[in-house]
């Protein structure tokens, strides 16, 4: 099998070129050591591809730069495919120079072909060719012209040998390389017209207006949070619980009439229960990755990152963390898998752990069920007040965090503004199947296992099935409930709660259900006072947000960092809800 | 004089880049060399970061970095 390397610049269309070659023939994993996306694809068996990830440069010390070498090296590549933007070959022919030093016949994708005609910008291919001892494809990705010839040159095993060392001129001088680039490329290029202002220019004019870059910024994450959680994403939620996870338990009922009530109690209380109620969180997360994928497509992002970088960097991250963080609100689990977009290691890590404070969804219940019993006629107050306590000691934490763990030198901030570009629909759509699956596939393993678990320990003791009052959850519940004693709330019930929350946060509003049975208001109402209402919903907002975003941090981040994520928090949680206690018990008596 | 001496608008020659290694690297290699025309295009909102343009492309920049990159004295 042949090994081919793709490499090339950020943003000049890899993803789409390596999407179009191998189809859904991709594995997705990480490289060891690294939160870097590692992807390998086949076409047709007889050729394996290794995206690798954007770089400029193979001698600028980051992460993405070393992974690339070392595969080069050592990785048994027979040809690299460098992909190039055809309008910008100036600077992407820097890495193409680079990359002659590996001594690997190398294929030039010459991509956004379109864009280069649109500019006047006319190539001498084989010439080209020749200069640099590489051979030449012109494509447009996007447009799926040019891409059939990739492959079948790459099938074909067809392509040039390292021609003799003299065909280059890579030095270690950054000035010598640019000059022999340049004499290329004016042998090379002749460019029919000049450009005079860009639309690109004009709308960067309105976007980044001292006035009204805010407004705008705000007016689409309103946009995007609208088509997520009420116009598109939440309906196709909730139709799919209604329709679909209930017409399954139905069906399962139906069928399990006749067989034994703990293996139907197994299969519908613990695995569709459980699976079920993550399962349903699909729509919502597809739908907030289309928009943030369009926001990325488009080229809006990093204007976003731009004017967000002066705020951001008071708690010692960049502006492209800002992202992560609005959608956290909606979802920490994606929230947290877009963090994969930060360029350096520690942005991604104080991101993660940072963002699961944010108020998310599946809170809400909770505020609302606590808010109607203890603070009738003040529920939006109570509710509005944790969200701005999430968002206060998540700033906190930030200058904590980046004062002490994370107290390294802030990294020179540079990003590329791309051109504007109207996204294209089918790689819109890959975007968000990918992100969807990949939330599918690593949840459900765990949700899975999770669910078998809760289940179990919810209807058994040593003596077999049992009722809840006396299960191993009762007992567990009693084990733990002194630590929450300090905060007014130290019955087994709410410490089962919020063990049983750690599956999701509405698990607490129905384990409440559940063993408190129906009277539930009432009941609640007479085990807590207010002020511990308060400070118990306190705790919900600041511990560990659920069993999802416990996965996810381990698959982006490492077991390390799983477990300091859910240390930190349930330690904040207790320390922030008991101040809060005491101190309103204090001063209201 | 340094790149954050210029005004929207305004254009100027590199004449070298000093600082932190790793940024004069990475400009190096995005091409940011002697001699090299660049631009200010725009100020962020509040003032920092910056967006400057060089060999056709345009690069945001924190006014802290930027101000490592020394311009010819016209
Ligand atoms: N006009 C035009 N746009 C293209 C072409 N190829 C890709 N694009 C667009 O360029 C943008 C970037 O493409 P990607 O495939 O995400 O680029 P990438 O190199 O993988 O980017 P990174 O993942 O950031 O490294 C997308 O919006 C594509 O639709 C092309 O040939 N012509």
């Amino acid at each position: 099998m042949i090994t081919a390397a793709l490499l090339g610049n950020p943003n000049v269309g890899k993803t789409t070129l390596f999407n179009y070659l191998t189809g859904s023939n991709q594995y997705i994993g990480n490289w060891p050591g690294v939160t870097v996306e590692k992807k390998e694809g086949y076409i047709e068996n007889r050729v394996k591809i290794v995206d690798l990830p954007g770089i400029y440069a193979l001698d600028t010390f980051s992460n993405e730069e070393k992974i690339s070498k070392e595969f080069l090296e050592k990785g048994n590549v027979d040809v690299i495919v460098n992909i190039v933007d055809a309008s910008s070959l100036n600077r992407n022919l820097y890495l193409t120079l680079q990359l002659k030093q590996f001594n690997k016949p190398i294929v030039l994708v010459l991509n956004m072909m379109d864009v280069a005609n649109a500019k006047g910008i006319k190539i001498n291919y084989e010439k080209l060719a020749t200069k640099l001892g590489v051979t030449v494809i012109p494509i447009s990705a996007s447009k799926g012209i040019g891409v059939e010839e990739v492959k079948k040159l790459l099938e074909s095993g067809n392509f040039f040998s390292p021609v003799n060392e003299n065909d280059y001129h890579y030095t270690d001088d950054e000035k010598e390389n640019y000059r022999f680039i340049e004499e290329v490329l004016a042998e090379v290029i002749v460019k029919e017209k000049i450009e005079s202002t860009t639309i690109g220019e004009k709308i960067d004019l309105i976007v980044l207006n001292k006035y009204l870059a805010y407004p705008l910024f705000l007016l689409i994450l309103y946009i995007i949070f609208m088509f997520t959680f009420s116009w598109v994403g939440q309906p196709l939620s909730d139709a799919l619980d209604e329709y679909i996870i209930s017409g399954i338990v139905a069906l399962l009922e139906n069928l399990l009439q006749n067989s034994s009530p703990w293996f139907s109690s197994l299969i519908i209380d613990g695995i569709v229960g459980g699976v079920g109620s993550v399962l349903v969180f699909l729509p919502i997360v597809m739908a907030l990755f289309l928009g943030i994928s369009f926001l990325e497509d488009s080229g809006y992002m990093a204007r976003a990152a731009f004017i967000m970088d002066k705020i951001m960097r008071k708690i010692g991250l960049s502006g492209k963390a800002f992202i992560p963080f609005i959608i956290g609100f909606g979802c920490t689990v994606p929230a947290i898998m877009s963090a994969r977009t930060l360029e350096s290691e520690k942005d991604r890590k104080l991101t993660a752990l940072l963002v699961p404070l944010m108020s998310c969804n599946a809170r809400l219940p909770v505020y609302a069920l606590f808010a109607t019993i203890f603070f009738p006629g003040n529920e939006s107050a109570i509710t509005f007040s944790l969200y701005l306590l999430g968002v206060a000691i998540a700033i906190l934490i930030g200058l904590l965090f980046k004062n002490t763990i994370f107290k390294k030198d802030e990294e020179p901030f540079i990003i590329e503004l791309p051109e504007y570009k109207v996204p294209e629909l089918r790689n819109l759509m890959l975007n968000t199947w990918e992100k969807g699956k990949g939330f599918l596939k690593k949840a459900g393993t765990i949700i899975f296992a999770m669910s078998v678990i809760v289940w179990f320990l919810s209807n058994f003791n040593f003596n077999g099935m049992t009722d809840m009052e006396s299960s191993f959850l009762a007992h567990l519940g009693g084990v733990i409930a002194p630590v929450f004693k300090p905060m007014g709330y130290g019955t087994w019930q709410s410490a089962v709660a919020l063990l049983t929350g750690l599956m999701a946060k509405e698990v607490v509003v129905s384990t409440m259900g559940v063993v408190y049975g129906l009277d539930l208001h009432n009941i609640l109402a007479q085990q807590f006072t207010p002020i511990a209402a308060y400070s118990f919903l306190v705790y919900v907002l600041l511990y560990t947000p659920c069993i999802s975003v416990i996965a996810v941090m381990r698959k982006e981040f490492g077991n390390k960092m799983m477990a300091f994520s859910v240390f930190y928090q349930l330690l904040l949680a207790w320390i922030v809800s008991f101040i809060v206690f005491n101190v309103s018990s204090l001063i209201l008596g | 004089m340094s790149i954050c001496d210029l005004k929207p608008g305004q254009c100027g020659y590199i004449q070298s880049i000093s600082g932190n290694k790793k940024l004069v690297k990475r400009l190096m290699a995005l091409g940011c060399i002697e001699g090299t025309p660049v631009k200010v295009k725009l100020y962020a909102p509040l003032g920092d970061p910056i967006i400057i343009n060089f060999r056709g492309f345009d690069l945001a920049i924190r006014k802290k970095d930027a101000m490592n990159i020394q311009l010819r004295e016209a």
